[in-house]
């Protein structure tokens, strides 16, 4: 008999709670007391619709409320639009929680930066850090609908907060502030923006990367980020040695 | 009685149900017993360790998979002296080890290096894998090739020798003959068929190397018919793959000819796919008093 000594889960779970934010985003919220129990920071779970012959998608965990997992998911394609379609009482299918989580700190200054659907989870970290932080957060969008509560919000368009990138807000509290901590959670060019303002101002920075899965568990390898030097990359992979990453150990140049 | 024994040639297996290489590994371990399957395939193994391909490397289609992983891989010393081992002594099925090369010598010169290693272990040569240059599928296009890769192989070992083709090819009934007559105990067919996708909005390829290898449920047909027609031109045990998500889809691979199959894709829909084929396998054969060898080949038109 061969079994890994820590087995991942794959089960079914009832939506407890759908809610529609606006026409992009939406929140599923399922209740398992094991599962919320070893769920940190940071980590995803492989979602599905029951039966559908898709490829599960990869959602990072928006918050933890006792025996609640929430998943605050953006439209993007076949597999999250089936998502957005659930109700109260319809079955989940979940693999997870997977991946590394964020480091929590203590008696730090922290920034959180978050841009697009890389909002969600900051969410659950934020509440991790800030019983012991001095934490504030800055989340960007393209448009309002693309923002949601934090400390301060940008929008490309204008349209919600201060006008412009959400990296501009970084660098403006970089330069009279001194911080600890900046984690990090967006599309690659904020990333990248955010690891040389992260460089220039010597700021420790936690990437959280995204990548297209397919297995999520470590055996396709097909989530991968290159890391390393760019004369010897090393692939590695978002699902099991991420998502969370040390900003250094990221080949910023080959993504 | 066990109506689902079967055999690849010289290895025997006590189900027909195995996992295509590249789409499996221990941690499928988490969510059933993997001594349940017929066998394990491992991930292709090279020579040297291979880095991979340039991300991104797997776009989702309507009813696909497209990746460009390229073989990443420790390479046969890691392999053969921490990751063999240790699936030698938990596995108690057999363990078909996937290697690839870019000479025929170095084929060569990794199986002397697996005939070291002890266990039930069988060879799975993979000259069919789109997204490498040298090594994988420059191999599999050429009959003559594939014949005096084969002879070669099949002097240096006593091992089941698996020869796995590709779809991408004119005639791929000629490229089975070339291995059956180089020596293959048996084949396993189809690997990848060449795929692509562009976000139209943008023009940007979904996958950095622009061609990759497509998977999953759309190439069943295409597998279908392979299998079909190469069972039909040689004798020897064919281990076919190419969108099996369930024990129906399994079902329609044995009627074409097929001795034992492999889930691929199937395994990222479903981390249970083979376990539940198998299961469906047995209820259904069960329930009809059927043996696999009373479905295998016997397609009617």
């Amino acid at each position: 008999m061969y079994q890994e000594d820590n087995p991942m889960k794959s089960i079914d779970l009832p939506v407890v709670k759908a809610e529609s934010l606006n026409q992009d985003y939406f929140i599923l919220w399922v209740q398992e007391q094991s599962l919320a129990a070893q769920t940190k920071a940071g980590q995803f779970f492989q979602l599905k619709v029951p039966d559908s012959q898709s490829l599960y998608k990869p959602i990072s965990v928006y918050d933890v409320d006792k025996a609640f997992i929430g998943f605050f998911v953006k439209k993007l394609g076949k597999g999250t639009n089936a998502l957005s379609q659930l109700r109260r009482g319809d079955l989940l299918s979940l693999i997870g929680p997977l991946g590394t989580e964020f480091p929590i700190q203590s008696k730090k200054k922290v920034v959180l930066i978050s841009g697009g659907v890389g909002y969600p989870p900051m969410w659950y970290l934020r509440k991790q850090l800030a019983k012991q932080n001095d934490v504030y957060w800055l989340h960007g969008g393209n448009s309002k609908q693309d923002v949601f509560p934090c400390d301060e919000i940008w929008t490309v368009d204008g349209s919600l907060g201060s006008k412009g990138f959400v990296t501009q807000g970084l660098e403006a509290i970089l330069k009279f502030n001194s911080f600890d901590v900046i984690y990090a959670c967006g599309p690659e060019p904020m990333l990248k923006a955010v690891y040389q303002l992260a460089n220039e101002y010597k700021v420790k920075l936690y990437v959280s990367m995204e990548a297209y899965m397919a297995c999520g568990i470590g055996v396709c390898h097909g989530c991968v980020v290159p890391t390393g030097s760019s004369e010897n990359i090393e692939y590695k992979k978002v699902c099991d040695d991420g998502a969370v990453f040390d900003a250094n150990d990221i080949c910023w140049s080959a993504l | 009685m066990n109506r689902l024994q079967t055999s690849l040639g010289k290895l025997q297996l006590s189900n027909p149900i195995t996992v295509a290489s590249g789409t499996f590994g221990t941690e499928y371990g988490s969510f059933y017993d993997l001594n349940s399957l017929g066998a394990y395939v491992s991930k292709t193994i090279t020579l040297h360790p291979k880095p991979g391909n340039p991300p991104p490397r797997l776009y989702e289609t309507e009813a696909g998979l497209i990746n460009s992983i390229g073989l990443q891989n420790p390479g046969l010393d890691i392999f053969c002296s921490q990751y063999l081992p240790k699936l030698s002594s938990s596995l108690s099925i057999p363990i078909i080890v996937s290697f690839s090369g870019s000479t025929i010598e170095e084929f060569a010169f990794i199986l002397e290096r697996l005939e070291s290693v002890e266990g039930n272990i069988a060879y799975e040569v993979n000259i069919s894998c789109p997204n490498v240059e040298n090594e994988g599928i420059a191999f599999g296009v050429d009959a003559q090739t594939v014949r005096k890769l084969t002879e070669r192989l099949a002097l240096l070992t006593n091992r089941e020798l698996i020869i796995k083709l590709s779809p991408n090819v004119s005639d791929i009934v000629s490229i089975a003959k070339a291995a059956v007559d180089g020596g293959a105990d048996s084949l396993a067919l189809i690997n990848t068929l060449y795929g692509m996708a562009i976000d139209y909005k943008s023009g940007k390829s979904k996958i950095k190397r622009g061609i990759g290898g497509y998977s999953g449920k759309a190439i069943k047909p295409v597998a279908l018919a392979l299998t079909y027609k190469v069972a039909s031109a040689i004798n020897i045990p064919i281990l076919a793959m190419g969108g099996i998500y369930n024990w129906m889809d399994a079902l329609e691979f044995f009627y074409a000819g097929a001795s034992a199959v492999a889930i691929g894709t199937g395994n990222f829909v479903n981390p249970t796919a083979a376990r539940d084929t198998l299961i469906g396998l047995e209820d259904y054969m069960t329930e009809r008093n059927l043996t696999l060898k009373d479905v295998i080949g016997k397609v009617e038109f």
